[in-house]
This record gives C-alpha cells, structure tokens and sequence, in this order.
C-alpha cells in the first residue's frame, strides 16, 4: 500500500553563502501493507515527522521514492499531489486543524465539496458519517465549542468522509486526555478491523504504538528497529 | 469544486470582514460611478449636438448646390441635364428640384393679401420625396396653385394695423382670412422697374390644394407653388430670369443668363440612411458641391468619439486608485486565511481552485461596486439633468436655448464601465490570489518539520 525506498532528506537553513545542511532523514526503506497499522515511534528530532510530511506530499524528499497505492507519488507536482490527495489519503492532525469560522458540518463537509459532490449527497453523506462519530447533535457547532475529543472525532469525520485506503495521522492524541485516548484508539481499531483501512501512525505514545501491528523506531534520521507485535 | 460552492466559499468570507469589503465595494462604486457620470456627459452632449442637427434636417436629404466649373474654379447652378444624371444614381429615390421667384409675389383674394415665396416644383418628384396634402389635389392646370399649409393662416386683410400679430407671432384671428380657399380666385401681382418706374402685374390663379402641416413643431410652410408657365409669363414681364426684381441704386447683374433654365433648390432623397454616405461619395467624384446631414454628424461623432475616449481614460484612472484598494484586501484577506488555506491544500484542495476562489472575491468585490457604482451613475445624470437646466435659468435669468442634454448613459457605457472595472479586479486580485496558491502548508498549520 505505501512502499518508502531509500528516501533521504535534509534541510538547508542559513542566508546564502553561509548555509548550513541539516540531515533529517538517511536511507529510510520500508513498506506498510493494506489493512495494516504501522506506527513510527522516535524521539523528538529524529525525524517522524519529516517522514509523514514527505509520505503526506507536504514536502518533496531530496533523495527516494514514495509509492502509495502502486503510483509513484514523490515526484507528484503539488497539483496532482492534491488530486491524488483528496481520493487516496485521509488525515489526523494532533491540533486537529479544524477551520474555526465553519461548523463541525462544514468542516467534515470540506472534502466533499472540494471533490465536487453535489449539495443533497453531501449532506446524507456528511450527516452519516457524523452519526458514526457521535457528533450529529453537534454538527451546528463551531470547534471552539467543542472539547479536544469530540474535535478529533470531528477531524477522523473529515478524514473518513471520502472513504480514504489510507490514514496518515500525526500524534493523533497528542491533545487528548486518558480516557478521549482511549476511545479514539479502539475507534481507529475499529476503523482498521471493519472498513479495512491502513494506518500509518507518528507517535511518541507507548499506548498508540501498541495499537499497530508492526512499530517502526527512527533514530537519528535513520531506522533503528521494526517490532512486529504478535498480540495485534 | 462546483461554481456554486465556490461563490457560497467567496459570501462566507466576504462576511468575515464586512466593514474592510464594505469600503473596498464603495471606493470601487465611487470609480464606477466618476467614470460613467463624466463620460456621460460627453454622450449626452453629443446626442444634444447630433438630436439639434437631426432635427433641423431630413437625414436622408442631400442638398446639391451646384457644380465646379473646371477652369474657372466657381459653380454653376444645378441644370436639368444634372438633375437626369442624379436620377440614374443607385439608391436615389428622389430628386426635387425648386425655381424660385426671385421676388416677394404678393398674393390676394378678394380683401386679404399676403406676401409669400413663390415657387416653381417638379409635384412627381415632391410627391415622391414624401409631399402630401391636407386638401385639394395636385394642379393640373397653367393657372393653378397649391399653397403652403401656413398660407391661409397669415392671409391678412389689408387694411390690418401694425399689431395684427400677436405674442407668438401669429396673425389675430380677427384679421384672418376664413372663408374657403380651395377653388377661389388668387391673385399674384409682381413688380418691376421700367424706366425708372415701378410697374406692376397682377395674374390671376385658381388654388387647388393647400399641403399638409410641417411635421416638425417649428417649421413654417408659407409657400405657393405656381406652374412653369406663371414664371414664364412673370419673366416676360420682368425682362429678367425668375423675375429678378432690378435696384434703381444698381446695375443690372451680368451673370443672370447662367440662372436661365437652372434650379434654385435641388434636393436629392437616399431611400436610407446607409446610402446617403455613396451618394454624397458619387456627386463628390462628379465635382457637385454638396452637403447632407450625414456628413456633418460624421465629423461630429469622430470629435465626441475622441472626446469621449478621453473621458473615459480619466475615468479610468479613478477604477485604477480603487483597484489598490481591492489589492490591499485581498492581500489582508490571504494573510488571513492562511491557516485554512493551508488545511484546504492539506485535504487535497487543488491550488488552481484555492486561486480561483480568491480570483472570484475580487472580481465579486470588482463587480458590486460597478453595479452598485452604475445605479449611482444613473441617479447623479437624472440630477444634473433635472438640476443644471434650473441653476442656469436661477442663475442668469432665462432658460436654455436649446433642449440641451448634459448627461446621457447609453446601454453601452455601464457595459465599457463593467468590463473595465471586472478587468481592473482581476489584475488586483491576481497577485494575491497567486499568493495564496503558494501558501506553506506545515507554516499555514504551524506544524513542525
């Protein structure tokens, strides 16, 4: 489903003529299989979020490959990036990155409407999909109304609401209490067990690594180890 | 993206700041409506200028009055010989042509008389060129006469004071002739000097008709056609060509032989406007001096077209001063809405359609303001229109002499006006919209690399 081959990359910071290279990222090869849930665990600075920003297409890796879904996508130009985007990929965001001046509908209607879904579909649709959430009551909310979960299930409506094979989510409970945490990890079980969704997971939450089948470790910008984990 | 949608996108953010699009809306209103308003005025003199001349003139009408002589550079007088050639001409439907009595006949029945120009008509070509009565027939006779429709309204009895007339000029009704006229007896009586005398000779005519009413207001029809034959027998008596009547304190012209069998008044009818101009075309190659009212407007609506360019280049500049103002917004409204721009892209929003939203706030902002600009524009004309008239007749005591238009908007205008400001907002909003294409995602979202 996502297949990295020798993806490196670095960071040029400095004014010209006094530039420094940063190195993120060396020679990172893996792959994550459909239906799967992979995390990528690190620490702080060894480079998981580059690896998801590069996966995502929100930066283009200087040395690699990234292929989802059998398609070369590291050489994608923004705009087809963005159309590969809409139909394949679906996000998580720690922050949740919910537009405030919408409605927890209208942001889960977003997707739809930039996929061009015409206006009665996207209400059955958005309202369903709501439902699965639990927000229906809530759908006239902005997010400043809600509390942190109930925005990160508005921020999985959004991401699930174009039926993406591919979730990538960053710290998707970075942002949550215990209990919000726990919920939303069984529902991303749930999602994986029932829709057959892929998960590919950054994470530096020992209890969202354990939800994975197999946990990738970055040190350093470089793969330091893969568990796979029996029990899932 | 769905049209739709994109212009619900455009309202929702429009009504995030509704003072900051508020004034961007009127300054561009204000452009619109400077530009159309002072080019208005240009148009609407124009249509004073053009109604004027229009109005004075049969549009289709080209007058001939004569032809270059080659070598001596002068003109002669129209000859029947010219009037065949201007009758063989394409898209000529008429061609009249009039002698003129070359003094005042004085007219008379019974005890009402009345000086009147004399003239001699070709009737087929009049009746072609749209000559109608209001009674009588055409004359068929030497001896009979068709008169003008304002004839028998100054037909006044001879003894009448020096106050017959009244304010507006027309003969008091208790001085007017008002017994019938066609079928009487009229009476021309011509003058002459012979051997330092005046002598004079009085012919007897019969009216058979009198011609309808000029259809324009101020027109005044007063002529009497008389036969060829009457100016012959005037000219024996007179001793001189259409009966010129000789000064004792001059000599006698020596050219009058030229005027001998030539028209005094040769008009030629188009049988529309759009010939009029090969027409005049033709007679200019044939060296004919000629003059039509379509020749003039012509030259008229080339001084307006460039008078109104000119306009609406300053106008212009007033659309450019308010176009900064719709950059300065959509630039506000990019920095803005950077975060959810970047969300947008993040969820796979195509950069062509993020910029074509903020294309379409512009062009919307652009697009009200001239509607909004052009309605203004409609309502400052009507004020002048109904307001300069009134200042004038305050301000210097009397009205205007003409029926002037100061300010006229044409369909056309707010259409120029439109496009203009629709193209303006666009330019403005282009560079912002650009922007917003490539607004960093991980920054807009302020997430860490």
């Amino acid at each position: 489903m996502i297949t990295v081959k020798k993806l490196s990359h670095d960071f040029v910071i400095g004014k010209k003529g006094r530039q420094t290279i940063i190195p993120i990222l060396r020679d990172i090869s893996f792959s994550v299989e459909k239906g799967e849930i992979v995390t990528i665990v690190g620490r702080s600075g060894s480079g998981k979020s580059t690896l998801l920003n590069l996966v995502s297409g929100f930066i283009h890796p200087k040395e690699g490959e990234i292929w989802i879904s059998g398609e070369k996508v590291s050489n994608l130009n923004e705009a087809k990036f963005a159309d590969f985007r809409i139909h394949n990929l679906g996000f998580i965001f720690q922050s949740f990155q919910l537009i405030p001046s919408m409605t927890a509908f209208q942001n889960v209607e977003l997707p739809l409407i930039l996929k061009g879904i015409n206006e009665g579909e996207r209400r059955k649709q958005t309202e369903e999909m709501l439902k699965k959430v639990g927000l229906l009551d809530y759908q006239d909310h902005y997010p400043g109304e809600l509390s942190g979960g109930q925005q990160q299930r508005v921020s999985i409506a959004r991401a699930l609401i174009v039926n993406p094979p591919i979730i990538l989510a960053d710290e998707p409970t970075g942002s949550l209490d215990s209990e919000t945490e726990e919920d939303l990890l069984k529902f991303i079980k749930e999602l994986n067990r029932d829709l057959g969704i892929t998960f590919l997971i950054i994470t530096h939450d020992d209890k969202v690594a354990e939800i994975g089948h197999r946990t990738i470790e970055l040190r350093d910008g470089r793969i330091f180890e893969e568990v796979r984990l029996v029990c899932n | 993206m769905q049209l739709k949608d994109q212009f619900r996108f455009v309202r929702q953010n429009m009504k995030k700041n509704k003072t900051r699009v508020f004034m961007t809306i009127l300054a561009t209103a204000m452009g619109c409506a400077f530009l159309i308003v002072l080019a208005s005025v240009g148009f609407g003199l124009q249509k004073s200028v053009v109604k004027e001349m229009t109005e004075q003139r049969v549009i289709t009408q080209i007058d001939v009055h004569g032809k270059e002589i080659a070598d001596q550079g002068g003109f002669r007088p129209v000859s029947e010989k010219d009037i065949q050639i201007f009758e063989k001409l394409k898209d000529v439907k008429a061609v009249t042509r009039r002698k003129m009595l070359q003094q005042e006949g004085n007219f008379s029945i019974g005890n009402y008389q009345e000086p009147a120009q004399t003239v001699v008509a070709n009737f087929p070509s009049e009746v072609k060129a749209g000559l109608e009565l209001s009674a009588g027939r055409l004359p068929k006779g030497e001896d009979e006469v068709v008169v003008g429709y304002n004839f028998p309204l100054n037909l006044a009895i001879k003894d009448a004071p020096d106050d017959r007339y009244d304010d507006k000029g027309q003969l008091k009704a208790e001085y007017r002739y008002t017994g019938k006229l066609i079928g009487e007896k009229l009476e021309i009586t011509v003058r002459q000097l012979k051997d330092g005398k005046q002598e004079e000779k009085t012919i007897p005519l019969t009216v058979v008709g009198i011609s309808k009413k000029p259809t324009r207001e101020w027109a005044e029809d007063r002529s009497v056609f008389i036969s060829d034959t009457i100016l012959t027998e005037i000219e024996n008596f007179t001793g001189t060509p259409k009966g010129y009547l000789l000064d004792p304190n001059s000599e006698v012209p020596k050219d009058q032989d030229i005027h001998e069998n030539s028209f005094d008044e040769v008009k030629i009818y188009a049988r529309n406007m759009e010939a009029v101009q090969g027409i005049s075309d033709q007679l200019k190659d044939m060296n004919y001096a000629t003059y039509s009212v379509v020749n003039e407007l012509k030259e008229v609506n080339m001084i307006f077209m460039i008078a109104k360019a000119g306009l609406i280049f300053i106008g212009t500049i007033a659309i450019l001063i308010a176009s900064i103002g719709i950059y300065n917004t959509m630039t506000m409204a990019v920095t803005e809405r950077a975060p959810d721009i970047g969300i947008m892209k993040a969820i796979g929003a195509n950069p062509k359609t993020i910029k074509r939203i903020f294309l379409l706030e512009s062009s919307y902002i652009g697009l009200i303001g001239a509607l909004i600009g052009t309605l203004v524009s409609y309502g400052i004309s009507y004020a002048v229109n109904f307001a300069i008239p009134l200042i004038i007749k305050q301000a210097f005591g009397k009205e205007t002499e003409i029926n002037i238009i100061f300010s006229d908007i044409p369909f056309i205008l707010p259409v120029i006006c439109i496009v203009i400001c629709y193209g303006v907002t666009i330019i403005s909003g282009y560079r912002p919209a650009q922007r917003a294409t490539r607004v960093d995602v991980l920054k807009a979202m302020r997430r860490e690399v």
